[in-house]
């Protein structure tokens, strides 16, 4: 299994989607860290690089992380499938379970690694600012920009490091829903269109009743700017469920997939 | 050369040799109808050709037998294990390319990919361990040592072919399964390919390939199974055609009825001016001349019937 995990993440260095995201994730701080126009626009003024992970994640988890992940996990498969060593793999004694099941494993653990080089990426571009003790907030913890009064360092870390676990949580459940379209459709450009129509779909329903709302998955996306504890937890349940959702469909589609 | 998988049960199917067993198979797409009632077994030993038309559901069938499509009806056992129920033990005893070239991982090497094939075959039941002595074995029965550390975007397509048979033989399976394995490939190639599958047939492996090239299969096939829309029209079995003999008598009729009756005849028909036999083996010959002789049929010659496959299956289509 271990065997199997590692020479997916091999497979993984090599897509060029992979290296895109990672190069992505290091610059984009530093144009948050530099931007000239913020103040005009947002009316927000850094005061700590603190404050740049913040700026960094809340335009990515909405936009680019799931675009970055839905084409990665729906390369997963499509690769093989277009490079045609899938077949040579279903026809040795594994079974198709544990094949999806590594790839699962692999496309949860990438939003992980794809926020945490976001994170590394946002403190060094906010070094330049200073990472000590500031009056405000990080604008991922109570008191939004503003803040309670002072922020120690230890403080300011912790309230970005829960921000990003949640944001690596809430982006799992797209990463699997690539995965499980990927399966469906054998196909990298159509899977992570589908998945990104999918996400999109699902934000035009705001217009529908605030019960339906609560169902939807686009709605718990933004878990990591959630204080309330229990907003907070019907959020991870319901995520919860849609990664386990999408998990086991991927497992029983392709149980029976013609390849 | 063929090594008996970790297995602790053994199939009823091996007491009667049969490696593979097709029965009832069927395959639609939507409406379309891709393989009808398919019904074929292929022995221990025997090396199985499947031949037919482009678009005769050649690919789509040997993608049912090795468990990479699922069938709409009927089922296809590997020495008694199914190969959509018991997926992972069926596999176990199966080695195959289902794609000319065959496919690799471009970005490693050809050995990295043998490897990598290698702990692949030890995973499951019944999954057999392949050491580096056996890789380096079978790269160079295939003639790849000299490319075995270079990545396989510097294969050329005959190489990546060769590669593809050699990871088709490394866990040493009990049934070969190849679609076109000699596509692409120049003529020295083609030899080591059929002295690859005739060995593992000699060595009690069973054989199935596909290919369009019928006088080259005709060298080293035992049975020649013709597939025309989606349908098994015809099996020929070339062993018996091999020792076939035809004798140019007076008169054809009689001569069949006679060689009919004897012991070391499977069978017998006129075909005027000849009168062709089966016999049991080429030491037979004299014998049927003499009975021949005592029965007063003038012999006039004597000589093998060679079979030729492409006539026959023009002839066969045709019709």
């Amino acid at each position: 299994m271990l065997n199997l995990l590692l020479l997916e993440y091999r497979k993984m260095i090599g897509f060029r989607s992979v290296r895109l995201a990672l190069v992505v994730c290091l610059v984009l701080p530093w144009i948050w860290s530099f931007s000239p126009r913020l103040q005009q626009l947002y009316g927000l003024v850094l005061v700590s690089g603190w404050q740049v992970p913040a700026l960094a994640l809340a335009p990515a988890v909405d936009v680019l992380l799931p675009i970055l992940i839905a084409v990665t996990c729906a390369e997963l498969i499509g690769s093989e499938v277009a490079q045609g060593t899938l077949a040579p793999l279903l026809l040795r004694p594994l079974s198709r379970a544990r094949l999806v099941g590594v790839k699962l494993v692999a496309a949860l653990s990438y939003p992980v690694v794809l926020l945490a080089v976001l994170f590394v990426g946002s403190l060094v571009a906010g070094a330049r600012l200073g990472l000590g003790e500031f009056a405000g907030g990080t604008g991922l913890g109570p008191g939004s920009w503003v803040g309670v009064g002072l922020l120690t360092p230890g403080d300011a870390l912790g309230e970005i490091t829960r921000a990003y676990v949640l944001a690596a949580f809430a982006l799992m459940s797209v990463a699997t829903l690539a995965l499980l379209l990927g399966v469906a459709l054998l196909n990298t450009a159509a899977a992570a269109l589908a998945t990104l129509a999918t996400l999109l779909m699902l934000r035009q329903l705001v217009v529908f009743p605030e019960k339906l709302q609560q169902l939807l998955l686009t709605t718990h996306l933004g878990l990591y700017t959630v204080q309330d504890p229990v907003q907070l937890r019907n959020s991870l349940i319901y995520l919860l469920i849609y990664t386990v959702g999408f998990s086991l469909l991927a497992l029983f589609t392709f149980e029976r997939r013609d390849v | 050369m063929i090594q008996e998988p970790q297995t602790t049960s053994r199939p009823a199917q091996t007491a009667d040799r049969t490696a593979v067993a097709v029965r009832g198979l069927g395959k639609r797409y939507g409406r379309t109808v891709v393989l009808e009632e398919v019904n074929l077994s292929v022995s221990a030993g025997e090396v199985y050709a499947l031949t037919g038309p482009n678009g005769a559901g050649k690919t789509t069938l040997i993608r049912c037998m090795t468990g990479l499509a699922f069938p709409t009806s009927g089922d296809v056992h590997l020495l008694g294990h199914n190969v959509h129920e018991e997926g992972s033990r069926a596999r176990s005893l199966l080695g195959a390319v289902v794609e000319a070239p065959a496919k690799f991982y471009p970005q490693f090497t050809g050995s990295a990919n043998l490897r990598l094939h290698a702990r692949l075959a030890s995973q499951g039941r019944g999954g057999t361990r392949v050491g580096e002595a056996r890789i380096r074995e079978v790269l160079a029965l295939v003639e790849l040592t000299r490319m075995a550390d270079r990545r396989i975007s510097e294969y050329s397509l005959g190489q990546r072919q060769r590669l593809g048979v050699a990871a088709a033989i490394l866990a040493e399976p009990k049934v070969l399964i190849l679609d076109e394995p000699t596509s692409g490939l120049d003529p020295l190639g083609i030899s080591l390919i059929h002295r690859i599958v005739a060995e593992h047939a000699e060595a009690g492996g069973a054989v199935i390939l596909s290919s369009h090239h019928l006088r080259e299969i005709a060298g080293y096939a035992h049975t020649v199974g013709i597939l025309s829309g989606g349908r098994l029209v015809d099996t020929v079995d070339l062993r018996s055609r091999h020792s076939a003999y035809r004798f140019r008598v007076d008169d054809p009729v009689r001569a069949a009825n006679v060689l009919g009756a004897q012991p070391f005849v499977n069978r017998a028909a006129p075909r005027p001016p000849y009168a062709v036999a089966e016999l049991v083996s080429e030491a037979a010959v004299p014998e049927a001349l003499s009975r021949l002789a005592l029965e007063g049929v003038r012999v006039f010659e004597a000589a093998p019937d060679l079979f030729d496959l492409y006539e026959y299956y023009r002839e066969r289509l045709q019709n």
